[in-house]
């Protein structure tokens, strides 16, 4: 018993691989970098890392289903922009304009949550009820989001939200960015619920065998469905923070997020065929992206090498999560005779 | 000089020796010598998971022999992939064939090589030509203008098998040729073999149908546990000892004293699902074991998931302990006291990914969900070690993946999750498939003592040895009917009577 207990090092190692080489890189760049270590260069770090961070738990939750949630920046975008439509005053035509609501702050909140929340359901039934593919249908969701906050806005860039909205992007507590304490929370919370709710359990198992699932007594569809929904939410939530934060939005707000969330999760551990991966690992994703692009800043590092690096990064990633799956640890008793695993030939 | 023309007669066209395949943690081929001879129908018998697909698939270049030689004609076989196999002069002709179905015959006889005319266009009229030339050398008088979904079945498989020789295959392998055909048409089929065989063609032809194999080839091998057991000429053999070689006797049989009370808990009454089963009625009672068994297709499996609420179940009344029993999806069943444990445990029985632990108690984490949505852990972790101690599960830990587990135990932890629903009635599917030995005998102690507690258990299964030693009543379902029963201790519960049974509906057509 004592030696079939003994830890597995290599699956350790593995399972951690990714907080090994933040604690490696931020060692790194602290040593070799000017101005790094100042507090406000960290909460740089962090402020980046907290819009990315709530999209990220949004896509980890979808991911772990075994799906995909490409629509995501376009509800961060659409979000921002209705937002900043109802609580503008309307303006000249041709000019960024407001729809003259001038709609309270405490209403369009829960007004933009509620609509990323919706959408999001609508895209998780598509796929689930109407068998659409997840693929296209988030990304073409996306496109849409997108487009409707393009003919809200005109195209042009909206600026001044008030202060009350703004709460949340940009205020402070004892020197401390709230998004930053939010997002952390939330990683937290999301994480701790995730591990020890049913409904993370049902992810997991959905995402790693929708049969067995289904056959387990789960229903499958639902939880894919609420995942999407959940994801629609946190869409809408991150918009809220990031519009809070900027005070500004323009229709293209979030291009990029997809790629980077999606990164960010895998490179925590989340498994691209599902079932497998946690919030907790999507978070040092997030913090390994934020220190990198943060890092590649203040080297002043030509742009265009900054996307390169980025692709690479995932790509690495994504070979780590291969390698992943092909190790695995030794049977604990050999059975003597078994049906092969030779499905199809038969 | 006779003897030098006998021995040339006896060149064997395929001759494999001492294969052996393992897959991690299983030998899947042990030592497997196998031959066939020109001109010569080879039957090759054995149960699921005997070895048969794993043969073939080294014969047709899928899976690589870890040890072993096997040379076709005189050349050494090599095949590193299907390509390289079809290359060598072998053709697999499945069940279902495969080919172009919107395509005409002639289309699909000559795909490749289609005839062209001065401007390069397709030479339609050589084509239909060439075609119906082909095939009346064969003797086979198919409209070549006809497309190939407008052909039967039977047709599709001689066409296949007219493809495969035209691209000078030397042995064609048969699987299960004839599992969806009707009397007339297998006897159409078998005269085309027949007359190819007269012609010097070599078949391999595996089936389940153990009177085809006696009606149609010369030799039958036999194969059980990854080992040849034997190779026969059908004239010296007959059915019950070619079960015998199938089955085995050396096997040690698990035997227990019936835990059957008069207390009906499961009845079934009227159960229809329409090209199915139809008109099922059974009673079950407590700690009764009952084995339900039949051909694959007899609508057993259907039947299995029907009740557990995989698949829909069609019509009739079920009740459990005199109550109706309404669950039409997995979670409603597990409420009302029905479990199920599906055949591909891979697929729907585990989650693979996830560990022992979560496995366990997917079925009722309702029940352990406290407040909002959370699990509470302890409780859960009472459960699952208990399961753990009581099933005798091997794993280093509950937070092992069900992957790493080896098949005997990953079933172990199937059949844990179905007891923590604290079911009444549990329905098995081949419960013992893809087990080794010891094992086996632990899953049947799990069976025997749910049945101590009073658990009735329904056993869907082919294994019919296994059946006997451990039910109560063997019941043979045929083409969706209930047709016979057979009880404990009764002079009628004999193998060979079984086997009657089961394959009695087939010659019935």
């Amino acid at each position: 018993m004592n030696k079939a207990q003994k830890k597995d090092w290599v699956k350790l190692i593995l399972d951690n691989f990714i907080w090994i080489i933040l604690a490696v890189l931020f060692t790194y760049f602290a040593v070799n970098i000017p101005n790094f270590t100042l507090k406000s260069n960290l909460i740089n770090i962090l402020l980046h890392a907290s819009v990315l961070g709530i999209l990220a738990i949004g896509q980890t939750i979808v991911l772990l289903t075994g799906n995909f949630d490409l629509s995501a920046e376009g509800m961060v975008s659409l979000s921002t922009i209705f937002a900043m439509w109802l609580m503008l005053e309307p303006g000249i035509r041709g000019e960024a304009q407001g729809s003259g609501l001038m709609m309270n702050p405490f209403l369009v909140i829960p007004i933009i949550l509620l609509l990323g929340t919706i959408v999001g359901f609508l895209v998780g039934t598509m796929i689930t009820q109407l068998k659409m593919n997840g693929f296209i249908v988030t990304l073409a969701m996306q496109l849409s989001l997108r487009g409707a906050a393009m003919i809200l806005s005109n195209g042009q860039i909206m600026t001044g939200s008030p202060k009350a909205f703004n709460w949340l992007g940009s205020a402070k507590v004892a020197g401390f960015p709230v998004s930053i304490i939010v997002t952390i929370l939330m990683f937290l919370f999301v994480n701790y619920l995730l591990n020890n709710s049913k409904f993370g359990r049902e992810l997991r198992a959905v995402g790693a065998n929708p049969d067995a699932a289904a056959a387990s007594g789960f229903n499958p569809k639902r939880t894919i469905t609420l995942a999407y929904t959940i994801g629609g939410f946190l869409a809408a939530f991150a918009g809220w923070m990031l519009l809070g934060r900027l005070e500004t939005s323009i229709s293209t707000l979030g291009e990029g997020y997809t790629l980077e969330t999606v990164a960010a999760s895998v490179i925590g551990g989340v498994s691209l065929k599902g079932g497998v991966g946690s919030v907790g690992g999507a978070f040092a994703g997030v913090m390994l992206l934020s220190l990198i692009d943060n890092a590649l800043n203040l080297m002043s590092v030509d742009s265009f090498w900054v996307e390169a690096v980025r692709g690479f990064i995932i790509l690495i990633a994504l070979l780590i999560e291969a390698q992943k799956f092909r190790y695995k640890p030794k049977v604990i008793h050999e059975p003597a005779i078994e049906k092969p695993a030779v499905s199809g030939t038969k | 000089m006779n003897t030098k023309q006998e021995i040339m007669e006896k060149t064997p066209i395929l001759k494999m020796e001492n294969v052996s395949k393992a897959f991690p943690g299983v030998q899947a081929l042990t030592d497997v010598n196998f031959s066939v001879e020109q001109g010569e129908i080879h039957g090759l018998v054995g149960k699921n998971g005997a070895g048969k697909s794993t043969l073939m698939a080294i014969l047709m270049g899928i899976l690589e022999p870890n040890e072993g030689a096997i040379t076709v004609g005189d050349e050494r076989f090599v095949a590193m992939s299907p390509k390289e196999a079809i290359a060598a002069g072998i053709a697999y002709v499945p069940q279902h064939v495969a080919m172009m179905d919107s395509l005409t015959v002639a289309e699909n006889i000559l795909a490749g090589e289609l005839p062209r005319n001065k401007m390069g266009l397709v030479d339609w009229k050589r084509v239909n030509q060439e075609a119906k030339e082909r095939l009346e050398k064969l003797g086979l008088g198919l409209d070549v203008n006809k497309k190939v979904e407008g052909l039967g079945v039977a047709e599709q498989t001689m066409l296949a098998i007219a493809k495969a020789l035209f691209g000078n295959a030397k042995l064609i392998i048969l699987d299960e040729p004839t599992a969806s055909l009707s009397r007339a048409d297998i006897n159409r089929l078998f005269s085309f073999i027949r007359s190819l065989k007269d012609k010097g063609g070599s078949f391999i032809y595996i089936s389940h149908h153990l009177e085809e194999v006696f009606e149609i080839c010369d030799r039958v091998t036999v194969i059980r546990d990854g080992r040849v057991v034997g190779t026969e000429r059908v004239k010296d053999i007959d059915v019950p000892k070619l079960i015998v070689m199938m089955v085995g006797e050396d096997v040690e049989d698990y035997t227990r004293e019936s835990t059957c009370v008069e207390e009906v808990i499961l009845n079934l009454s009227g159960l229809e699902r329409r090209g199915y089963y139809e008109d099922i009625n059974l009673e079950l009672r407590k700690g009764e074991i009952l084995g339900l068994t039949g051909l694959q297709g007899c609508g057993a499996e259907q039947l299995g998931k029907g009740l557990f609420g995989l698949e829909p179940r069609g019509i009739g009344t079920i009740t459990i302990h005199g109550e109706e029993f309404k669950a039409v999806k997995p979670i409603e069943s597990f409420n009302q006291g029905l479990a199920y444990l599906p055949q591909d445990r891979y697929r729907f029985g585990l989650v693979g990914l996830r560990s022992v632990r979560e496995n366990v108690t997917y079925p009722v984490l309702d029940k352990l969900v406290r407040l909002i949505n959370l699990v509470n852990r302890k409780e859960e972790k009472k459960i699952v070690d208990q399961y753990i101690t009581e099933l005798d599960i091997k794993t280093p830990s509950t937070e092992q993946p069900v992957r790493l587990l080896s098949g005997g135990n990953q079933q172990k932890v199937v059949f844990a999750k179905m007891a923590t629903t604290k079911p009444d009635v549990l329905v098995l599917h081949e419960p013992t498939q893809g087990v080794d030995v010891r094992a086996k005998m632990d899953i049947f102690r799990i069976i025997d003592d749910m049945a101590k507690q009073g658990v009735a258990v329904i056993i869907i299964s082919t294994e019919i040895r296994e059946l006997m030693g451990v039910c109560d009543r063997i019941v043979v379902m045929n083409d969706g009917r209930l047709t016979k029963e057979f009880r404990k201790g009764s002079k009628e519960m004999t193998p060979e009577k079984i086997l009657a049974a089961i394959e009695g509906g087939k010659n019935n057509e």
